[in-house]
């Protein structure tokens, strides 16, 4: 198998449109800067083999209206443009939704996908779709736990990179979406899950650390008791048989764990200041985000934020004006700018997206229905250009204009970034190759 | 150990660098040289030599370090490699020169000038499978690549022929100017490509492709012979450790024609960890003994190669050790170990075999009260008298049935929960009552009637299309993977889309109709199966059997239920016994269990031909079959490994540690904490293996990967290890709970017993089934003593056993 990937189209004459003062010199030239700065890399699409991106998915499940909040149609007919007015962004010529205006203030770290589309209306199939880039096959069960037919992004990526340092590779905050699973990548590279609020005030990491009652102390004179009446635990049993081999190296990965200190202050969402805590927006979302920057940090390659109940078939613009977009406002522009600050924001990919948009016509009950033709995805970071929107929908935002992307496009994107080839296999339990990325583009004009 | 695996590695380096004089002891090599003469007909064509040498048993290939003359170069050249290419017709030698031993090969070469008649099947489809073009990443996927789409493997050369002669507006194949063809220019690098470059310029399958379309892209004369079978050369071979293979595959056509497509075929081991195998054929060995196939495929036809890796002879030279034979087990498994050089392990303990009988038949920890009463038995037989009283208890039917379920598929979301429950209880009481197995696949194969009657027949509501039955069926009853078969030729098997819908063509009357009494499954409807793409009919017909002329009258599945239940039915009682096997070994003699193919062989045929016979003298009896493999001293070895047989993990050589199933760990921890679970939707009381819905709500039971039921394939029951399941153990709160329980069994026990040392011994027994080494006695003890707590420290050691290998596996 080559290692490159080649595109016979190359750097693509699609519908980019680059907007904005923070567009390079080459921008102004009617270049990406992507192709200005190397050329050959553009065309070809090449992975450069890098360790150190990460990437944080915000999924917003149910479905996020993107015709009110990241691609309005102030035009349409009111049947379709609903009731919120779209306001200037810092990036000009970008616009997003009025209640919206901290996300407006960061317009120039994050560029829109607008012209995203896929086939599938129903929740299961549609996360699963977003969530692995493979729509599921006949036979689907969504109700599973975890119900992957394909691998979730994050497995992929424990699989490929393994973890770095004593934090797990891939955690699922707060808890794991059903279609954030391993599938035939196997129990080892299924999601650290947190199973719990990190906005709840009592918020731990259960079993991370030892339950309460057994301090310190009693923790480490367990373990050196455990040492004395492990009969197999030096013997050549354990090494001689695979399966206890397995149970051991991840015995001592656990321990390393409970002991390591990097993720013992990571998960320890209070040692916030309380000011922080405050500017992500003390509830699930705004804190899931803080606890997912802290995370990365400590060493994380990728976080999936599972925030719910975005599904608005009913008084769909009040719950979005009261209830969800100011969750969202506060929480994902704190996490650009203190990424940002940190030095973080090159090397971490952020990813809002649910698993499809909503219909663009507004129901009897003041609600929009599922509706994956289209779905604006918004990126941000680990290489992704600020200020950019790619494509655009029609004119009653029902489906992209011209040249769609969809999943399979977003997830050959992520992999490439983070410096995983997408045209690797891996092999399902029958022995049927599959790979990683099934048939998706690099969208080279985000880069 | 060590030095004597340098020493071969010395002596397998010694032919690899060449060295022309090779003698060991006074006995000098004889030089095996395949074939013995060389028949070269048409042009390009081609032989793979093939050179070795035996010694010591062991057989040393030498065809990459062999020197090669060719005696008239104009007649026929002959690479570094032993690759001979006729020039011109005539008749020469090829002379080699290996190990300080000469040979030559006479050689002919006819029809070297004529001209060549490419056909399209036999010719240029073998190459596009070569390079991959028309492989599930690429081409062959069920939407194309690009717009330009194969079918799979080339199972349909009609379409494939269309796709590169009429599509893409003609440019794929350029009569006037071949070389302009896209398909050329694409994968020979003359245009950007999203492969890469696959077949160079000026290479023999360049030149294949480019003299068909030169020639006009034709399909080929329509009469044109057919490949008859593939022979892969040499079929088996001794090899040392970490020593190379090259391997020769000839293609035999219908018309007696053979010719050399090593370098067309493509190669897979089923088994990595003990050979590998290059694109080229060449199989290299691992540092461990074992035995692995080797896969050759080409254009559907499959053959395998068997590669066997001793076990090196230590310079101190132990004998093959003096145990028992119990019964036949012992002398098949001792035969094969014999032949790889890997000794045996002596007998397990007592305590050791009570442990792993109870929780290999009946999933469940013995108590320290059964322990203490095996354990002081003296009486002769205890063993198997213990294997017999297992056989009775009401947790065998539900352990039995737990695993059962699984591939049966009880899968309470699909059928629903009154369903799902009755098809339990019917799964349940089969190994309650140790029905005859033939009767239990016969009951399912053939349920009819009211599904509340006949819970059986809810296979046919979990596995909707007649398609997807056979399937399910093949793999639980014959452990046989025939799906990939419904789009494409199976391509690690013989099997092909005909086989498949002959296997659907017998389930497809299956109807059920809605009565006031509920769900009636009536076999009625009319249907005919038609091959997908020939359109022809299909007549129902079961695996490797001829095609009948017409379609059986009545319920076809009857039909099939006796060829399965066949005492001659080559599958059905293979696959078993290899089940039972796995589950009382930890491996499978087939491995994966449900994996039966020609090119994934047992590890030890005799063995398993030997056990099926059993079964099946038995009428298909599993108590006999579990009281069979139990009473033989493979059984019951110890696990403690030697430096005969550290790297076996193949050939039953020691008892293997068996990861526990989610449903019994959690049990065991129930079990002696004495705090037990309340599941929702059962009973109170119930234990997990006694669960028969695998979607009842529990964390424990997900996170140690409790299968969903979804398939009927084994590998749905996770086997990896976690951290967040070690984790779990170590600190999960619920668990701690049961530790530390006011009610729980630990309290007890530290209330009831002052004694430290009878408190341990006690714990022990709970725990590892087994008093604890007076080493253990006083360390513990002493924790105990030491502690201002004892109730607590008590559940440290509790905790401290509960995360240990000794508790967490089988062993």
């Amino acid at each position: 198998m080559s290692k490159k990937r080649s595109y016979c189209d190359g750097m693509s004459r699609r519908n980019l449109l680059q907007v904005g003062l923070g567009a390079s010199a080459a921008g102004a030239l009617g270049l990406s800067s992507a192709q200005a700065a190397d050329p050959g890399a553009a065309e070809t699409g090449a992975v450069v083999a890098r360790d150190d991106v990460s990437l944080i998915i915000l999924f917003l499940q149910g479905g996020l209206s993107t015709i009110d909040t990241l691609d309005l149609k102030p035009n349409a007919p009111s049947e379709f443009r609903g009731e919120f007015d779209p306001i200037d962004t810092v990036v000009p010529g970008m616009q997003v939704c009025e209640y919206l205006p901290g996300v407006a203030k960061v317009a120039d770290r994050f560029s829109l996908l607008r012209n995203f589309t896929h086939h599938d209306s129903g929740h299961g199939p549609a996360d699963h779709f977003m969530l692995t880039g493979y729509a599921p096959r006949a036979g689907f069960n969504g109700s599973l736990k975890p119900n992957n037919h394909y691998p979730s992004h994050g497995s992929v990526i424990s699989k490929k990179l393994g973890p770095r340092g004593s934090v797990p590779p891939y955690v699922c905050l707060p808890k794991m979406h059903r279609s954030g699973g391993a599938a035939y990548l196997g129990a080892s590279h299924a999601p650290f899950e947190v199973e719990a609020d990190p906005n709840a005030p009592d918020f731990a990491v259960p079993d991370l650390t030892p339950p309460l009652g057994i301090n310190s102390n009693r923790f480490d004179a367990r373990r050196e008791l455990m040492k004395t009446v492990d009969r197999y635990k030096e013997q050549a049993e354990v090494s001689a048989n695979s399966g206890t081999r397995a149970l051991t190296t991840f015995q001592k990965k656990a321990f390393d764990l409970i002991s390591s200190p990097a993720a013992r202050i990571a998960f320890d969402i209070n040692s916030e200041s309380e000011e922080t805590r405050k500017e992500y927006g003390r509830n699930s979302l705004g804190q899931s985000c803080l606890m997912a920057r802290r995370l990365v940090e400590a060493g994380v390659r990728c976080v999936t934020i599972d925030h719910t109940n975005w599904d608005t078939h009913y008084n769909n613009f009040n719950v979005l004006k009261n209830d969800l977009l100011p969750h969202l406002d506060a929480g994902l522009p704190m996490l650009l700018r203190d990424l940002e600050q940190r030095g973080m924001l090159d090397t971490t990919m952020v990813c809002v997206m649910g698993e499809f948009g909503r219909t663009p016509r507004v129901n009897k009950y003041a609600g929009r229905d599922h509706w994956g033709p289209s779905n604006t995805i918004l990126m941000a970071g680990g290489g992704v250009q600020g200020g950019r929107v790619i494509g655009a929908t029609n004119a009653r935002g029902e489906r992209p204009e011209s040249d769609p992307v969809g999943p399979a496009d977003l997830s050959a994107t992520i992999f490439h970034s983070l410096g995983i080839n997408g045209d690797d296999e891996f092999h399902t339990p029958e022995g049927r190759p599959v790979k990683i990325v099934n048939d998706g583009r690099v969208l080279t004009e985000l880069l | 150990m060590r030095t004597t695996r340098k020493c071969c590695q010395r002596i397998a380096g010694c032919f690899a660098a060449g060295t022309l004089l090779f003698t060991v002891g006074n006995v000098q090599a004889q030089l095996d040289v395949h074939p013995t003469k060389v028949v070269l007909g048409g042009p390009d064509s081609r032989w793979q030599l093939l050179v070795s040498h035996d010694e010591a048993g062991l057989s040393f290939d030498s065809t990459r370090t062999a020197e090669y003359w060719s005696a008239n170069v104009d007649v026929a050249s002959v690479s570094p490699d032993g690759i001979v290419r006729g020039i011109s017709d005539g008749e020469t030698l090829i002379r080699i020169s290996a190990d300080g031993k000469t040979h030559a090969v006479p050689v002919t070469v006819m029809g070297a000038a004529a001209k060549r008649s490419v056909h399209f099947e036999n010719d240029v489809l073998p190459v596009l499978s070569r390079f991959g073009c028309n492989s599930s990443g690429c081409h062959g996927k069920a939407e194309g690549q690009n717009g330009f789409k194969l079918s799979i493997f080339g199972f349909n050369p009609a379409a494939d022929l269309a796709a590169l002669t009429q599509e893409g507006r003609g440019r794929r194949t350029n009569r006037t100017v071949p070389d302009n063809s896209l398909l050329l220019l694409k994968a020979s690098g003359g245009m950007p490509h999203g492969g890469g470059i696959r077949v160079r310029r000026n290479s023999g399958e360049y030149r294949i492709l480019h003299d068909w379309i030169l020639a006009g892209a034709n399909a080929g004369y329509p009469d044109a012979p057919k490949l008859a079978s593939i022979l892969v050369t040499p079929q088996d071979s001794r090899m040392a450790m970490e020593a190379t293979r090259q391997l020769q595959v000839t293609a035999r056509f219908s018309d007696g024609r053979e010719i050399d497509v090593t370098h067309l075929a493509k190669f897979q081991s089923n088994s990595e960890p003990l050979a590998t195998v290059d694109a080229y054929g060449l199989v290299t060995a691992s540092d461990s003994p074992g035995e692995a196939a080797i896969m050759a495929s080409y254009l559907g036809q499959v053959d395998v190669f068997r590669a066997i890796v001793p076990q090196p002879q230590p310079e101190n030279g132990l004998d093959f050790p003096q145990e028992p034979v119990l019964n036949f087990i012992d002398e098949l498994v001792d035969a094969k170990l014999r032949k790889l050089n890997i000794h045996p392990v002596g007998l397990c303990s007592d305590a050791d075999f009570l442990r792993r009988v109870y929780l290999d038949i009946i999933g469940t920890l013995p108590t320290a009260a059964a322990a203490r009463e095996f354990l002081e038995d003296v009486s002769a037989g205890k063993r198997s008298k213990l294997v017999a009283s297992l056989l009775t208890r009401k947790e065998y039917a539900d352990f039995q049935a737990l695993k059962w379920s699984d591939v049966l598929r009880v899968d309470r979301l699909a059928l629903g929960h009154k369903h799902a429950y009755v098809y339990y209880r019917w799964v349940r009481d089969a190994f309650a009552r140790n029905r005859p197995f033939d009767d239990v696949a016969r009951e399912i194969i053939t349920a009819t009637g009211p599904l509340a009657q006949n819970p059986a027949g809810n296979i046919f509501k979990v596995a909707k299309k007649p398609g997807e039955v056979a399937a399910t069926v093949s793999q639980v009853f014959m452990g046989i993977r025939i799906e990939c078969a419904q789009c494409h030729h199976h391509p690690f098997d013989q099997w092909s889309q005909r086989d498949y819908y002959g296997m659907e063509a017998f389930f497809t009357q299956v109807n059920f109709k809605s009565t006031p009494a509920g769900q009636v499954l009536i076999p009625n409807k009319i249907s005919t199966t038609k091959h997908p793409r020939t359109g022809e009919v299909v007549h129902a017909h079961a695996l490797l059997q001829d095609e009948p002329a017409e379609t059986p009258e009545g319920d076809r599945r009857r039909v099939f239920a006796d060829w399965l239940t066949a005492e001659d039915n080559r599958w059905f009682a293979r696959n078993i016994v290899n089940r039972v096997w796995a589950q009382l070994t930890g491996r499978g003699i087939v491995t994966p269990v449900d994996d039966f193919r020609v090119t994934n062989p047992p590890t030890n045929p005799e063995l398993l031909d030997a056990l099926a016979k059993s079964f099946v003298e038995s009428g298909f009896d599993l108590h006999e079959l579990i009281r069979t493999i139990t009473s033989s001293r493979t059984y019951q070895l110890v696990t403690t490994p030697s430096e005969m047989n550290e790297r076996d993990e193949q050939n039953y050589s020691r008892a293997l540690f068996k990861r526990l199933d989610a449903e019994v760990r959690f049990d065991m921890i129930c079990q002696v904490t004495g705090v037990s679970e309340k599941f929702k939707g059962v009973p109170g009381g119930s234990r997990a293996i006694e669960l028969w819905d695998s979607q009842v709500p529990h964390y424990f039971l997900s996170l140690f990967g409790r299968p969903v039921r979804s398939t009927a394939c084994e590998c749905e029951r996770a086997t990896q290890p976690s951290v967040a399941q070690v984790l779990h153990v170590l600190n999960s709160p619920r668990i701690q709970e049961k530790l530390s329980s006011e009610a729980g069994l630990l309290a007890t026990l530290e209330a009831s017993i002052s004694d430290d040392e009878e408190l341990v011994e006690e714990i022990y027994l709970m725990f590892y089934s087994r008093f604890p080494t007076t080493k253990e006695q006083v360390s513990v003890s002493r924790y105990l003593a030491k502690a201002d707590n004892r109730r607590k420290a008590v559940e440290d050691v509790a905790w401290s056993l509960m995360n240990t290998v000794e508790f967490l596996f089988n062993h």
